[in-house]
């Protein structure tokens, strides 16, 4: 097992290698030679397979959280007295 | 509208002031509002220049060094270049997460937990979906700084939703 976990270094194939990738292949389009470097590794390696999975995840939820629409937070809500002050504004400015 | 700013700036009282100064922006620009989208997305997007304003304003007060915002959680190989602690499975389809509300509610926290720069840099590229020349731009960093700091960011939430909800899901399953 740490043979080939030298040889995957060697190759820089390994965890460490691979989990920058990863992350980078969803910011850009990556070269061949990166994307088949992912592709060996996450062939052969159930951890990086569930990184992946996590970081597919959390772009998912970013993505949500993002909408001008998100129901969550929905129990924060602006002062009372800045809506007032907001259209009081609006009143005498419009 | 307060919600979508203070998701954004995390500061409640920033976030109040640039509702304000947004409704205050449509007030005076209102004859500029030529009907084309609905009232509702024309707020929104002066609502967005203004939240930009507002990162633009913070960027001249803090100088950006990459160093500074590592908060040195990177995660940690063995030698082999194995990971240390193996990532876990958190028994989810990437699909189906955003019907996981309690997970969404989750990483907001944790994103309030990043460090300033790494945190308004990931709402950027994956909340609000910009272009990464865009980010580039208003940080003045190169394409390489902004892929280490995605990555940097992507783990400490990672580390932070397995702290925080993935344990709290493993002590229901024990309990049940």
């Amino acid at each position: 097992m740490k043979m080939i976990g030298a040889l995957l270094k060697q190759l820089k194939i390994s965890c460490e290698d691979t989990s920058p990738l990863i992350s980078e292949s969803m910011d850009h389009r990556i070269s061949l030679g990166k994307k088949l470097r992912i592709k060996i590794h996450l062939a052969i390696c159930g951890a990086c397979q569930c990184y992946k999975t996590q970081l597919d995840i959390i772009k998912t939820l970013a993505r949500k959280l993002g909408a001008e629409d998100s129901d969550l937070k929905n129990e924060v809500s602006l002062r009372p007295e800045l809506k007032y002050k907001i259209k009081h504004s609006l009143k005498t400015n419009s | 509208m307060y919600r979508y700013t203070l998701l954004r700036v995390k500061d409640v009282d920033s976030a109040e002031e640039i509702v304000q100064n947004t409704f205050m922006a449509a007030i005076q620009a209102q004859s500029n509002f030529a009907g084309l989208s609905t009232e509702k997305s024309w707020l929104f997007g002066i609502l967005k220049h203004k939240i930009m304003d507002h990162f633009r304003g913070q960027k001249r007060l803090m100088s950006f060094n990459l160093s500074d915002n590592d908060d040195s959680t990177e995660p940690d190989y063995d030698t082999s270049g194995h990971w240390r602690i193996f990532p876990k499975d958190w028994g989810l389809d990437p699909e189906k997460a955003a019907e996981n509300n309690e997970l969404a509610r989750h990483l907001q926290g944790c994103l309030d937990g990043l460090p300033e720069k790494f945190r308004q840099i990931f709402i950027m590229k994956e909340v609000d979906g910009l272009d990464s020349t865009q980010i580039c731009n208003e940080f003045d960093i190169k394409p390489t700084n902004l892929w280490v700091i995605l990555h940097r960011a992507r783990n400490q939430l990672k580390q932070c939703l397995e702290a925080h909800w993935l344990s709290k899901q493993e002590d229901k399953k024990t309990k049940s």
